[in-house]
């Protein structure tokens, strides 16, 4: 299938920083040029403004980049690549690496016995000193004073009379934080594939006192849900489509701005007349069934309105919307047809800079009979502005009117995002999986210690220790002195020790 | 008066009075001039500190902000990052007590402090709605204090390129002596990435997982956490080559340097290109 070249190409940690970069940088571009999915109306504008760039752009999917075929394409390879490099790849770590002499039973342990002062050279650290104790006795002595720090002994070997050996380690935990760091981003890679297949988000706008029907269907025919039926469950099993009501919207703002402080939906969620859930959701607060959570993302005001209220000299006149009233004492009639939330000129034409309601104005027709004025426009924040519009829609400044808009109440909708992924759980699986990795990785040292004892005569033998670790060179350094030193004193030496580094230092 | 200003104002001033020092420091060896700027700085902390307090205090004012960090605003967010940083470079001295590192990192905490006093609005204002949760003292906490790390992590960074130079160039001058060794620096430079890093990585899930308890997804491809993504991947990329390819040095730090630049534009250029985390809208 694969050349060995191949998957030798694809387990090297080279290209997987090459696939790393490649995401970075297209990552990057995704920023830069407007995302349909992110900015519908800023991508829009640039494929208006850019015809040939936008074909060029199109034909590789760069204006919803994070979704194309070949994005999601290199974010699996990376996966299926860290994957790889984990099986192939030892960590490059020496304290793997035994010390020779290969101390696989007693008889390597005495053939190799005159080559210990090369084999220790090899570790970053080492000591040496002698002891006044017996070779039995040191022995016990320091792997207690070894368990008793901390550490975990093994590779015990003993030739009683002769030598004895033993490697001690600490933390060996971290060797395994790589792996399961690695396995973690892969786990929330696999959460993240989940929740593209099977999951899904659909903005839902809803008019305060309307309802709305969710283009999402749970059809349990589907080979998504049927998938999911023999895995964990659909939420929903019914074929009826589902509206989304709100009954009430409630926004309120911080005293003196039109910075909101709180809005919320009271909303209900139906299947046909079959009630599935009800509850006032706010942001940050969804409404949760069967695992399919119903948001509050935004609101807005889309223009429509109960009424206006014109102030008149000391009169105030309540205008419905499109609903012509006759102004008391006058032969005219007046009509709110068109409410902008937030006023601004565009091109000589009224428009609305958001949907929030910063700078509210109505338009107005004037009518005697069948004689209808231009409409006019009314600022609330603004009451000596007015602005006439042609038939065209071009606006002009008018001269200050003898009434003002004193309010308006807008029917605002509610932005009801719902979601329902179901590979969340396990996005945050990885999460743990790759925080604990971590902790371990870089925030646990391991600690390896070789320990050999050479019988130097009855009561009393030489002892050369070897060590390694993950830690910082210095830190170690300082750790590994005080431990010698207390192994020296545990074992009634009375030597000047050597404490040597590579290149060996002596140390008095 | 506002006394979260007029703290930091004073924090600025300790904070520019140490730079001064560690910067005296590297061109003269006597060593009061380090005393003097680990006082100034601690000093300066505690301001800060205190600062920090009076903003939490004035912050609290308003019901609906009780009991959420104020570091929503871009004066907050600023104020919160330099404060990180000395505190990052007060453990990292005291741990190593290098003395000249502080010329190297006190400059960004005072250029931070002072343009949140110069360029950023300090007025309290009241939390947007997808603010009001208790993730606002985590996920935007413990990413700025990875930045702050990352902040410190250049400055040695920078320590070990002027060394290079100095070593390579036929006439060192006298900063070559007071600078640490290349290899210490190169793996003070690396330790401090190599803390940072999960705290940045940890930071991100945080912010996931709020984004998915307020709106209902994990991960939206934002400018922000998109660049703080690359950010990562950076770092991520750092790592691996100086642990399997051995990469050290000057090279090593050209590719963290580049993760720092990409901290800075996610902390401040993302502004430009995100509504939702932008500090001005006071989005999520």
């Amino acid at each position: 299938m694969f050349k060995p070249q191949m998957t030798r190409i694809l387990r090297s940690i080279r290209f997987n920083i090459f696939l790393g970069s490649l995401i970075a940088f297209f990552a990057a571009v995704g920023t830069i040029l407007p995302q349909l999915g992110q900015e519908p109306q800023k991508a829009n504008a640039f494929m208006q403004a850019h015809p040939l760039w936008t074909k060029f752009f199109s034909f590789f999917g760069m204006f919803d980049l994070y979704h194309s075929w070949w994005f999601m394409g290199i974010l699996a390879l990376m996966a299926v690549d860290v994957v790889l490099c984990k099986l192939w790849n030892k960590p490059p770590d020496v304290g793997i690496v035994s010390l020779p002499p290969e101390l696989t039973n007693e008889e390597d342990l005495e053939k190799h016995l005159d080559k210990k002062e090369a084999a220790l050279k090899l570790k970053p650290f080492q000591a040496f000193f002698g002891s006044k104790m017996g070779l039995e006795d040191a022995w016990l002595a320091a792997r207690g004073h070894l368990k008793r720090e901390g550490y975990h002994v093994k590779e015990e070997f003993f030739l009683p009379g002769q030598a004895g050996a033993f490697t001690a380690t600490k933390h060996r935990i971290q060797r395994w934080g790589s792996y399961f760091a690695h396995i973690g981003l892969v786990v929330i890679l696999i959460g993240a594939l989940i929740r593209s297949v099977f999951g899904f988000v659909e903005m839902v706008p809803v008019l305060e006192g309307g309802s709305r029907r969710m283009q999402h269907m749970f059809d349990p025919r589907s080979f998504a849900q049927r998938v999911e039926q023999l895995f964990w469950g659909h939420p929903w099993n019914m074929k009826e489509p589902i509206d989304v009501y709100v009954d009430k919207f409630t926004i309120e703002y911080y005293h003196g701005t039109m910075e909101p402080k709180l809005f919320a939906s009271n909303a209900r969620v139906m299947a046909g007349d079959q009630l599935l859930g009800q509850k006032i959701i706010r942001v940050n607060h969804p409404l949760d069934i069967n695992g399919v959570r119903f948001y509050q993302a935004s609101w807005g005001a889309g223009g429509m309105f109960r009424s206006v209220t014109l102030k008149l000299g000391k009169e105030t006149l309540k205008l419905p919307q499109r609903t012509p009233v006759k102004i008391p004492g006058t032969p005219f009639t007046v009509e709110a047809d068109m409410m902008l939330p937030n006023f601004t000129i565009t091109d000589g034409q009224a428009d609305t800079a958001s949907l929030d309601l910063k700078n509210p104005a109505v338009r107005l027709m004037f009518s005697v009979g069948p004689h209808q004025t231009s409409p006019l426009w009314l600022l609330q924040n603004y009451p000596d502005l007015c602005f006439t519009e042609d038939a065209n829609g071009q606006l002009t400044h008018a001269p200050s009117p003898p009434f003002q808009l004193a309010a308006v109440d807008p029917i605002l909708f509610s932005g009801i995002q719902v979601a329902y992924d179901p590979g969340f759980p396990i996005v945050v699986l990885g999460a743990i999986m790759w925080l604990l990795g971590m902790i371990a990785l870089f925030y646990m040292h391991r600690r390896r210690i070789w320990v050999l004892l050479e019988s130097s005569g009855a009561g009393s033998c030489r002892v050369n220790l070897g060590a390694w670790s993950s830690r910082g060179v210095r830190e170690y350094e300082a750790e590994f002195r005080s431990l010698a030193k207390s192994l020296r004193t545990e074992l009634k030496s009375e030597d000047n020790f050597r404490l040597t580094e590579n290149p060996i230092v002596e140390v008095s | 008066m506002n006394y979260e200003v007029l703290f930091l104002k004073g924090a600025w001033a300790f904070y520019s009075l140490a730079t001064a020092a560690a910067f005296v420091y590297l061109y003269n060896k006597d060593e009061k001039w380090s005393r003097w700027m680990f006082r100034l700085v601690a000093a300066g902390l505690a301001l800060h500190l205190a600062s920090f307090g009076f903003g939490m205090h004035y912050f609290w004012k308003i019901p609906d902000n009780r009991y959420y960090f104020p570091i929503n605003s871009f004066f907050g967010a600023l104020s919160f990052l330099s404060l990180a940083t000395v505190a990052v470079f007060f453990v990292i001295e005291s741990r190593h007590q290098l003395g000249i590192l502080g010329a190297f990192v006190l400059p960004w905490a005072a250029i931070g402090t002072g343009s949140a006093l110069i360029f950023a609005n300090p007025a309290v204002e009241g939390l947007v709605p997808a603010l009001q949760n208790y993730w606002i003292n985590i996920h935007p906490v413990i990413l700025m204090t990875s930045y702050a790390a990352f902040g410190n992590a250049f400055g040695v960074g920078v320590a070990l390129l002027i060394q290079e130079h100095q070593i390579k160039s036929r006439k060192p001058s006298e900063l070559c002596y007071r600078l640490p060794s290349i290899e210490e620096l190169d793996n003070l430079n690396y330790r401090i990435i190599v803390w940072a890093f999960p705290v940045l990585t940890v930071g991100i899930i945080m912010g996931g997982i709020w984004a998915y308890s307020a709106w209902g997804r994990f991960w939206g491809w934002d400018p922000k956490e998109t660049w703080a993504l690359i950010t990562a991947l950076v770092y991520a990329g750092y790592l691996h080559m100086r642990f399997v390819k051995g990469l050290r040095g000057k090279k090593a730090v050209y590719v963290s340097m580049v993760g720092f630049a990409c901290v800075l534009f996610t902390f401040l250029g993302v502004n430009f290109l995100s509504p939702l985390h932008g500090y001005l809208s006071g989005g999520g």
